[in-house]
Order: structure tokens, then sequence, then C-alpha cells
């Protein structure tokens, strides 16, 4: 038993999840590099809507992209649970502004599965598929697509 | 000659017969009139009665208005002044009872006198039947004359020798003869004076018919003005029935009012009551509202006490707020670390397993205090919401409570004029129970004041209801007054008549005397004539003188005779003296009568003089009683114009009767100038008979 429990450990990965407009969304913890209370974003000139700016972190200076920007939704204060995700994807490291991170979980594989092929088609392939957890609905991110340069160039503004 | 003699012998008889006839119709129109006059006077005496029964209705009716117009006064309660002028005609009034017995017995006097007039008018009616007794006796003994003389006549034609005797014979027919002419003027003279005389009656009569008419018109008047006041007086009975009724009406309106007033002073004691009360709850509400206003203050201090303590407590809770964030923040980066040493927890793998679990542990124990501080949160939220709110309810309140404070002291303002009118209200209530204890007393004098009008306005109707009843008698006797005044006229009337026939009678006596006495100048002419035959008389003057003797002893009867005539004309003249006295009797009788009615009249005068005051006085009482005072004094008025029209009445009574006396008297002339125109005409026809004789043997002769 221990060793089944064991290897199904060792077989499920570990997700951080954040809440983008009453969504739960999941990244793999291995693609995050760490998760920031949004504190001073300079604004960058000319930068997509998305981009809100940058900002410096563990001597890094890190674009800071607004997810909810980026998907269309509408655009909210930033408050005390307001978190900076910082990812790693590829060779860039970008910050995801979203509403909530707090969790850290483990997801079997068996868990998730792949988006339905209609949602799939739109917009590129944001989802890598969704996991459900009890009751729970978790959206798993394409994190290479969301912060692909040109699909952050390309996102309208808002009502674009 | 001797036929001219002889006609104008039987003209003189003639003419004599004629006188005769003549004299006799004066005698009977005298005693027609003399019967007329006696209806006369017993007209006057029936007027006279019922005069007196005038006067007592009269007096009767006086008396009632008396009571009616002390009645009236009484009414009207200015007693003072009414029973001043009553008393005044009280005196009056039996002023005139005593006038007026006075007067009953002065009439009785009167007619006592008249009675003693009419005694001796008899007497000297009876002394003329003597005398005319008498005048019958000489007659027979001028016959007995006659025949001696006759006898004489006889034996005169063998008698020439008796000339001279004859001769004297004839002188003493001659003297006779111009006895008889002068008696002639005499017959003419008493004919002239009996026309005069007989005139002057027919002017008297006139004059009594006249006044007979005056008396029938003011009888008219009288009886007209009698039935204006029985028409006025039962006016008077009703009006004072409308009053009586009216008085009735009154005294109910009365009672009614003191009902009220009583209701009313009932009621002002209630109202009395209920503003003590008022008062009382006023005062109570006062006390109340400053107890109210001391607690509303006491509220608003302790309102604004809570807001101060609940912004305080307001403030408090901000602080638990920012210590709630300040600890949310906390938890916020617990859960940030445990979430990053998860991170790497997981890169280190294997090796970082247990700190993995630990992190687990600590972003449970952040998520807990999170979700701690978040139910503070929310519970500090709610706290401060509702201390807003029990803020703005205590602004509020302490608005509620200084508006409350400021209207209960508006409302103690208001008090405090309700007292003072209140205490207004009692004093005018207290004043309206005053007023209202005085109403009754003021009514319940009304309520008797109207009791006694209403039951002397009763005796006022009883009273008047007397008044119509004396009325009443007054106006049968004016009735019957009127019936005598229209018998004495028609009295008057025939009187007038007869006093006419009187009249033409006198003128034919006249004219007879005129002849007579033409007649007489005639025979007196004559008388020269007769001396011329002297001569043949002559032859009888011997028997003549033989005769003589017997016709001295008849001379001697007829001179007896003419004794006892010159008795009886002297007891004619003493009855006539008699008369005279009665007559002056009579007159002063009147006079006192006049004199008294004079003071009747002015009793009267005063009595329509306090009449008037009363009438003023009653004036006084008000207008009620109005229509009484107006008709008392038509009645005062009426009553005046009565007792003048019966003083004219007794008056021209009185003036009838002198008239009735003096057509008596100028009767008495007329008989006893009848009386001595019938002896002077004998005493011609016994002179004239020789002429007959002479006259009859000269018819032999021829």
């Amino acid at each position: 038993m221990a060793e089944d429990q064991a290897q199904e450990q060792n077989a499920s990965e570990p997700f951080i999840l954040f809440e983008l407009a009453g969504t739960t969304y999941g990244v793999p913890s291995r693609a995050v590099q760490q998760v920031e209370l949004v504190e001073h974003i300079t604004p960058v000139p000319n930068a997509p809507p998305a981009v809100e700016g940058v900002i410096f972190s563990r001597g890094q200076v890190i674009p800071a992209i607004n997810l909810r920007v980026r998907f269309g939704f509408e655009r909210a204060l930033h408050d005390l649970r307001t978190r900076l995700v910082v990812v790693n994807a590829g060779s860039r490291v970008i910050g995801l502004i979203v509403d909530s991170a707090r969790e850290f979980i483990l997801i079997p594989p068996g868990a998730i599965q792949p988006p339905n092929e209609t949602l799939a088609g739109l917009k590129g392939k944001y989802l890598e598929g969704i996991a459900t957890l009890g009751e729970r609905m978790i959206l798993i991110l394409s994190l290479e697509e969301v912060i692909d340069p040109a699909g952050v160039m390309a996102t309208a503004p808002e009502g674009a | 000659m001797a036929a001219q003699m002889g006609r104008e012998d039987v003209g003189s008889a003639l003419t004599a017969e004629r006188a005769r006839e003549e004299a006799n119709q004066v005698a009977r129109t005298a005693a027609e009139i003399a019967r007329a006059v006696e209806q006369i006077a017993e007209g006057s005496e029936r007027q006279a009665r019922s005069l007196d029964g005038t006067l007592n209705s009269s007096n009767q009716m006086t008396a009632s208005l008396r009571e009616t117009g002390m009645q009236a006064e009484s009414v009207a309660a200015s007693a003072e002044q009414l029973v001043s002028a009553v008393n005044q005609m009280a005196a009056s009034v039996e002023q005139i009872a005593a006038n007026t017995l006075a007067l009953g017995s002065s009439v009785g006097q009167t007619a006592a006198a008249i009675k003693q007039a009419l005694a001796s008018i008899q007497s000297v009616a009876s002394t003329s039947e003597e005398m005319a007794t008498s005048a019958e006796q000489v007659t027979t003994s001028m016959n007995e004359m006659a025949a001696s003389i006759k006898s004489v006549s006889g034996d005169t034609t063998s008698l020439a020798a008796a000339v001279d005797q004859s001769a004297a014979s004839v002188e003493e027919l001659t003297r006779s003869i111009q006895g008889t002419a002068s008696n002639a003027d005499d017959l003419s003279v008493a004919a002239e004076q009996t026309a005069s005389s007989v005139n002057e009656m027919g002017a008297s009569i006139e004059e009594v018919a006249a006044m007979a008419e005056n008396l029938a018109s003011s009888v008219e008047e009288l009886s007209t003005s009698i039935e204006e006041m029985a028409r006025s007086i039962q006016g008077v009975a009703q009006s004072s029935k409308r009053i009586t009724e009216a008085a009735s009406g009154a005294a109910s309106s009365a009672e009614e009012m003191d009902r009220s007033i009583r209701s009313v002073a009932s009621l002002a004691k209630q109202a009395d009551e209920t503003t003590t009360r008022v008062a009382r709850d006023a005062e109570d509400g006062g006390a109340i509202v400053q107890k109210s206003i001391q607690g509303l203050s006491r509220v608003r201090d302790s309102m604004a006490q809570s807001a101060t303590v609940m912004r305080e407590m307001g403030k408090r809770a901000t602080e638990i707020n920012s210590i709630v964030d300040t600890i949310n923040l906390i938890a916020e980066r617990t859960n940030l670390l445990s979430l990053n040493a998860s991170i790497e927890a997981a890169r280190a793998g294997e090796a970082g397993r247990g700190f993995s679990v630990v992190a687990e542990e600590i972003r449970n124990l952040a998520d807990r205090s999170a979700r701690a501080t978040a139910d503070i949160a929310a519970i500090i939220n709610a706290l401060q919401e509702v201390t807003q709110e029990a803020v703005a309810s205590s602004n509020d309140g302490l608005r509620v409570a200084d508006d409350s404070s400021r209207l209960a002291e508006e409302g103690a303002i208001g008090l405090k004029k309700i007292l003072t009118g209140v205490r207004e209200t009692t004093q005018i209530v207290s004043q309206i129970a005053r007023a209202a204890g005085e109403q009754l007393n003021a009514g319940q004098n009304v309520v008797s004041a109207i009791t006694t009008t209403v039951n002397q306005s009763k005796e006022v109707t009883a009273a008047t209801a007397e008044q119509a009843r004396a009325v009443d008698t007054i106006v049968q006797a004016a009735s019957h007054m009127r019936k005598t005044a229209q018998q004495v006229s028609q009295a008057m009337n025939e009187q007038g008549r007869a006093a006419r026939e009187l009249i033409k009678a006198a003128q034919s006596t006249t004219s007879i005397a005129a002849q007579v006495r033409r007649a007489s100048s005639e025979q007196a002419s004559a008388a020269g004539q007769i001396a011329q035959a002297v001569e043949s008389m002559r032859r009888g003057a011997t028997s003549t003188s033989r005769a003589l003797a017997e016709q001295t002893a008849v001379s001697d009867q007829v001179s007896s005779e003419a004794g006892r005539l010159a008795v009886s004309i002297a007891n004619i003249n003493r009855a006539m003296k008699e008369q005279a006295e009665a007559s002056a009797q009579i007159t002063n009788a009147a006079e006192s009568m006049r004199s008294q009615t004079d003071q009747i009249a002015k009793a009267m005068a005063e009595q329509t003089r306090a009449i008037r005051d009363m009438s003023d006085g009653a004036r006084n009482v008000g207008k009620q009683i109005n229509l009484i005072t107006r008709a008392n004094q038509a009645h005062s008025a009426d009553s005046a114009a009565i007792l003048n029209g019966l003083s004219d009445v007794r008056q021209i009574t009185e003036r009838n009767a002198q008239g009735a006396r003096e057509t008596l008297r100028g009767t008495e002339s007329l008989l006893s100038r009848g009386q001595a125109l019938s002896s002077i005409i004998d005493g011609l026809s016994s002179n004239g008979r020789p002429g007959k004789k002479a006259r009859n043997k000269k018819k032999a002769k021829r």
C-alpha cells in the first residue's frame, strides 16, 4: 500500500493553483520560480495592454502581464490577495498578475483530461487540460502559449 | 128815526150775541190750553223722574268708571298719583251725591209749590165758578128788575105826567149808554190786552215748542253719545279680556323664564365646578409638563453621551480594522512564504518532502488566521455600520429631544395661558351665578307682579261688565227720555195749534169789540133822539116812579150780589196773591235748583279734571293699559257730555215748567178777562132791553 501510495505520489505532479475571474487555474510547480506580492510595477511606454510594466525581483527585471487582460476579462484593482506568479517558460521569465494564488497541490496524471476540440481551436492552445479534483475543476494552462510574445503582442486591448 | 134806532138795537144785540159766543170760545180755548199745560206739567214731571233715573244711572256708571279707574291705577302701580286723583274724584262725587240729594229735596219743594199753585188755581177756578153763579144771580135779579121795569113800561103809556121822572130815566139811560160806551171802550181795551197777552202766550208757546225741539235734539245727542259710550265700554271689555289673555300669556312666559333662569343658575353652578376642575387639571398638567421637560433634558444629555460613546466605539472599531488588516497582511505573507517554501521543497525533491509538509501546515494556519481575520473584519464592518446607525439615531434622538423640549415649553406656556383663561372663566362664571341668583329673585318678583296683574285684569273685566250693565240701564232710560221728549213735543204742537186758534178767537173778539164800540157811539148819537122821545115817555113817568121803588129794591139785591161779587173777587185776588207767592216760591226753588245744577256742573268739571288726572296717572301704567286708559278718557268725556246734556235737559225742563207757569198765568188772566167780558156783555144786554121794549112797542104801533 505504502508503495502504491508512494508510486502514485511519484507519479503525481505538484501544481500551483491561482484564481482568475472566479475560475481556478493550475500551472506546474516546476515552471514556477516564485510567487510574490504585487508591490511596485514600473510602467513601460508603448507596451501592449496586457503588459502592465516591469518589476525588479531577485536581481532580475521581469515583465508583468495582467492575465485578466491577456485572457479578455475585465481589469481589476490590485489588493492584498493579488499575486505575481513568476514562471519560467523556455528561456524566458515572466510575471503573471492573478487575483490570488494560495495553493500547492499534487494532481495525479489520470485526473487531467485533454481539453475539448472546440475549446482548443480558439485563440491558440492556452489549455493543456482540465483536471477534476472531487467537485473542483481546474484548468491547466499551457504556459508556452500564454507567454508567447507574439500572442502577448497580438493581444488586443480591451474591447478590441 | 125810530126805525133807525131799532135797527141799531137789533145790530147791537146781534153783536152782543156774537161777542158772547166769542167769549165762550175764548173760555173753551183757555180750558183746552189749561189741559195742554197740565199735560206739559205731567210731561215735565215724568221727564224730571226719568232725569232722576238717568242721573242715578249716570252716578252708577260714574262709580263703575271710578272702580275701573281704581283697578287700572292699581294695575299700573302708580298708586300715589292715582289714589290722590281718585280721592279727589270721590270727594267730588260725594259732593255730587249731596248736591243731588239737595236737588231732590228742592225738586220736592218745587213739586209741593206746584201742587200749592194747582190748589190755588183750583180755588181760583171755584171762586170763578162762584163768581159765575153770582153773575147768574145778578142776571136773574136783572131779569126781575127787567120784569119790574116792563110793568113800569106798561104803565108809561098811561102815565104822561111822569115825564119828568121819565126824563130822569132818559138821563139815566143816557148815562147808562155813556157807561156802556165807556164799557165798550174798556171791552175793546180788554180785548186788545187779551189779544196781546194771547200773542205773548203764543210766542211763549212757540218758544216752549222750540225748546222742546231743542230738548228732543239734545236727548237724541245724549242717546247717541250714550250708545257710543256703550260701544266704547264693550270695546273696553274686549280690550280688558285681551289684556287678561295677554297677562295670562305673560304669566306663562314669566314661569317659563323662571324655569330657564333656574336652569341657567344650575348650568352656571355646573360650569363653575367644571372650570374649577379644569383649573386643577391644568395645574396638574403644568406640573407634568415641567417634569417631562426636565426628563427630556435628561434624555437629551444621555443621548448626547451615548452618541459620544458610540463615536468612540466607531473609532475603536476602525483601530481594530487596521489591526485586522495588519493581521491579514501577516497571514497573506505567511501564506506566500509557505507557498514559496513548498515550491522550493518540491524543487528539492525527496529531500524537501518534510519541509513541504511543514510548509503545508504553516499555509493551513495562515489560511485559518486569514479566514478568522476576514470574519473579524466582517464583524467589525457590521459593527461600524451599526455604530453609524446608532450615531445617526442618537442625533435624530437629540433633535427629537430638542424639538420635544421646545414643544413641551410651548405646551407649558399654553397651559399657563389656559390657567389664566380658566381663572377669568371662573370669575365670569361666578358673576354669572350671582347674576342668575339676582335674576331668579327678579323673575319671581315678575311672576308675582304678573299674577297680580292677571287678578286685577280679571277684576277690571268684571267692573267693565258691571259698567256695561249700567250703560244698558242708561240706554233704556235714554230711550224712555226720548219717548217723553217726543210726547212733550207733540203736546207743545197741540198747544201751539190751540194757541193759534186762541189768537184767531182773540182777533175776532177784538173786531167784535170794535163793532160794539161803533154801535155804542151810534147809540150815543141816538141818545139825543131818545131825549126827543122823552115827551112820550113822560106819560109813563108816574108808574116808572112807582116801579122805581121795586127797582130800588132789586137794585139793593143787585148791590148785595155785587157785594158778594166783590167778596168773590177779593177771594180771587187773595188766591191770586197766594198763587203769586207760590210762583215766587217756585221761582226760588227753581233758582236754588239752578244754583245746585251749577254746583253739580262745577263738581262735574272737578270730577272731569280729577278723571283727567286719573287718566294722566293711568297713562303712566304702561302700554298694556293704554287701551283702557283711552277708553276711560272717552268714557269720562262721554260722561261729562251726558251730564252736561242732563243739566241742559234739566234747564230746558225748568224753562218748560216756567213756560207752563206763564201759560197758566196767561190762561188765568184770559179766564178772568173772559168773565169780565161776559159780565160786560150781560150789562150791555140788560141796558139794551128798554130799547128792545120800545122797538116792540113801535112794532105794535105799526
